[in-house]
């Protein structure tokens, strides 16, 4: 459908942006599919009110900015300048800087190898050539993945080998103070063969008064039996756009497990979708957030269970105060024939303030047999009762209040299994805590 | 330690307490008994400041000071534990962290130093094994998904650790099996002492044999209607709160007198 949006002046800037970078370096069939998604996008226009799936989060802050998209200017910053790691993982670091690689790769233990994409073409090629024209570019939902393409330069291949276990490894997502605002757009692929194991740990950090945005679409592929751990730990700047959409495919008996933490940012989105298309696969989607002044955070979920015997579940808890927004919305589709299935859904949040807004939505759709399933989604305040509890043992109102809505998102940190790591989220999250009473504004 | 004069309580618009005089010296035991709706967990409430339990008259002077002044926190911190009759869940706070941030809180208020976790484990180790508590509720969170016995043995062994000098337990009897009825007397009966005060709020007599008070009061209609000695509970057992709306007032006073 062509409508009138496609011609904001923001498509239009970015367009013109398209037609003048030169065409980079790649396989003819990259240069096609570039073509084609800058045609999308377009056509398309950014998402509105009236696009379903964007319904909640409007992009204001974006239009306001208008960022640009240009090559970054390659950098060097001192290691000080960058954000502190939030772990130190077993098979080393990666900088991404203003979405472009910067530094040496790390030296990977045997199986795991980190290839730029501008490298891939020749050691990925053929699988390239299937996944990167399958993400979904057609229609305004989907109009930062045709960006994204469009755009497709800065990327990197995480691949796992056949039964290896390639450690953790630790993306650190930064950026830096910008005077004009810019929009980035990163590719990451990760590959993992049959019966590999891989932790990847991505932290998403800028400078207090860094603007802009970061566009990344990942795309996974877990062959059969492989497990991967993803952890997320998003601590933007209150101007900082991140835009992330991540497709997951699962083979049989594959493992997917994912924590989004979401501390921070202006207004952020999370599209995650996974897809069981091979029998006992199981994926296991987890996210945490606590929001202050007009913070915006948007988890968008889906989970397609297209096999027999798979599971899934969603456990999400959100805390919001002063005028901040969230949005969940999780959904499961059981198709017909994937019986036996198992699909867990829960998502809770407490407001603070009531300026704060919540939106969730959870959407299951069942079409086969002996499907155990559960879901429920509640948006309330913190309980009174426990409050006063908890002051007639000694406790403070304040700190009675942050406990409380601390252990709300604990609920979330204690599913990580490595429990220093979860006592350091928490810790996170126990500092990120609205001060009780004094951010809920006049009440 | 506590002088309640003439209190007269609302709770949502409606009086509850109306008129009540108590007073309870240092070191003694009183057992509030009376019938359902009297207003006894309203006392408890008042007592501990309770949101929307308003004082409309009187006064409550806990050791020399003005209580109605203070926060439920400040309350505690000068010694004021109320065992609730409903004790509250609290999903995600783990049971033994929750204990050891409102004893340092309540060490801090008094100017003592904070147990660090080491300190804490000893003296909470000490507290359930004479209690004869297993120690699996303390890993888990502050009484979520606990058997309502479970519920009333961690809030005896919450005032074991916190030591109230004022101990109010309002029906930490009632749903308890048989060994656990004698547990929570022997935390009681451990507490006993000359600068502690304890108000134990029942509807059965037999935990007043285990706990044998000093005083008996009966609170029917926001007052107290009657007090006496341990065998107005057993007087009480026999004849029903009936017995004492059809003229056993009078009796009970002139036996009193005589
Ligand atoms: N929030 C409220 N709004 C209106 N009435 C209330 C409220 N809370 C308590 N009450 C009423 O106050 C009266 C006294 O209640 P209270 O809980 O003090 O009784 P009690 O003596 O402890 O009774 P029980 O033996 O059943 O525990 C009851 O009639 C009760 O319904
Ligand atoms: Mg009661």
């Amino acid at each position: 459908m062509m409508n009138a949006v496609g011609a904001t002046p923001l498509i239009e800037q970015w367009s013109e942006a398209f037609r003048a970078v030169p065409q980079s370096a790649g396989p003819d069939w990259l240069q096609e599919l570039r073509s084609e998604a800058a045609r999308q996008f377009g056509v398309s226009g950014l998402p509105n009110r009236k696009t379903e799936t964007w319904k909640y989060t409007p992009l204001r802050l974006l239009e306001q900015q208008a960022p640009s998209i240009e090559a970054a200017a390659s950098a060097s910053p001192a290691n000080d300048d960058l954000p502190q790691t939030v772990v130190s993982a077993s098979s080393g670091m990666v900088d991404i800087l203003n979405g472009r690689l910067i530094g040496d790769l790390p030296e990977t233990p045997p199986g795991l190898t980190l290839t730029p994409m501008a490298d891939g073409f020749e050691a990925f090629g053929a699988t390239l050539q299937r996944l990167l024209p399958a993400a979904e570019l057609a229609g305004p939902a989907n109009a930062f993945t045709a960006l994204n393409t469009a755009f497709l330069d800065q990327g990197l291949i995480v691949h796992v080998a056949e039964n290896t276990d390639g450690g953790s490894l630790l993306l650190r997502w930064s950026r830096l103070a910008e005077t004009s605002a810019r929009l980035d757009n990163f590719r990451l692929v990760v590959l993992l063969e049959a019966g590999a194991k891989f932790e990847l740990i991505e932290q998403f950090e800028s400078a207090p008064d860094s603007r802009g945005v970061l566009n990344v679409v990942t795309q996974v592929e877990l062959a059969a039996g492989a497990q991967l751990g993803h952890v997320r730990v998003q601590r933007e700047s209150e101007e900082a756009t991140l835009l992330t959409k991540t497709t997951v495919g699962q083979a049989a008996d594959s493992r997917y497990r994912y924590f989004g933490f979401d501390l921070g940012g202006g207004l952020v989105r999370h599209e995650l979708g996974a897809l069981l298309a091979g029998e006992g696969a199981d994926t296991d989607i987890n996210g945490a957030f606590v929001l202050d002044r007009k913070r915006h955070v948007d988890n968008h979920i889906s989970v397609d269970h297209a096999a027999t015997g798979c599971s899934s579940s969603q456990f999400f808890r959100g805390v919001l105060g002063g005028a901040s927004r969230g949005v969940f919305n999780g959904r499961a589709l059981i198709r017909p024939g994937a019986d036996g299935s198992s699909v867990r859904q829960s998502n809770a949040n407490l407001l603070l303030s009531p300026l704060a807004e919540m939106d969730t939505k959870p959407e299951l759709e069942i079409y086969a047999d002996e499907v155990e399933a559960s879901h429920g989604a509640t948006v309330g305040q913190l309980d009174e009762t426990a409050v006063f509890y908890m002051r007639t043992r000694g406790l403070s109102e304040d700190e009675s209040r942050r406990i409380l809505t601390a252990a709300f998102c604990h609920a979330v940190t204690e599913r990580l299994e490595d429990r220093d790591f979860a006592e350091r989220i928490a810790g996170m999250f126990d500092a990120a805590m609205p001060g009780g009473l004094d951010s809920a504004g006049e009440r | 330690m506590l002088k309640i004069k003439n209190l007269h309580a609302t709770v949502g618009g409606k009086a509850i307490l109306k008129g009540l005089d108590l007073e309870i010296g240092a070191g003694e035991v009183h057992a509030i008994m009376g019938p359902n709706g009297a207003g006894k967990s309203t006392l408890g409430n008042v007592i501990a400041g309770r949101e929307g339990y308003e004082v409309t008259a009187g006064e409550v002077i806990y050791q020399g000071k003005n209580l109605l002044e203070l926060e439920p926190e400040e309350r505690a911190c000068e010694g004021i534990f109320l065992a609730f009759q409903y004790p509250v869940e609290i999903p995600g706070v783990n049971n033994t962290y929750f204990l050891r941030a409102a004893l340092n809180a309540q060490r801090k208020y008094r100017g003592e130093p904070e147990l660090d976790s080491m300190q804490f484990l000893k003296l909470v180790r000490e507290k359930l094994e004479v209690l004869h508590i297993g120690d699996d509720l303390l890993h888990r969170a502050v009484n979520e998904g606990f058997s309502g016995g479970e519920k009333k043995r961690n809030e005896i062994f919450q005032m074991a650790v916190l030591e109230p000098s004022l101990a109010i337990l309002d029906e930490t009897d009632s749903g308890l099996d048989i060994d656990a009825l004698r547990l929570v007397a022997e935390g009681v009966n451990r507490l006993r002492a000359g600068d502690r005060s304890i108000m134990v709020v029942t509807h059965y007599q037999r935990l007043l044999d285990y706990i044998v008070p000093d005083v008996v009061h009966v609170l029917a209609d926001g007052k107290i209607a009657a007090s006496g000695g341990p065998d107005l509970a057993l007087k009480l057992e026999e004849q029903g709160y009936t017995w004492l709306e059809q003229g056993g007032i009078k009796a009970l006073k002139q036996e009193a007198r005589a």
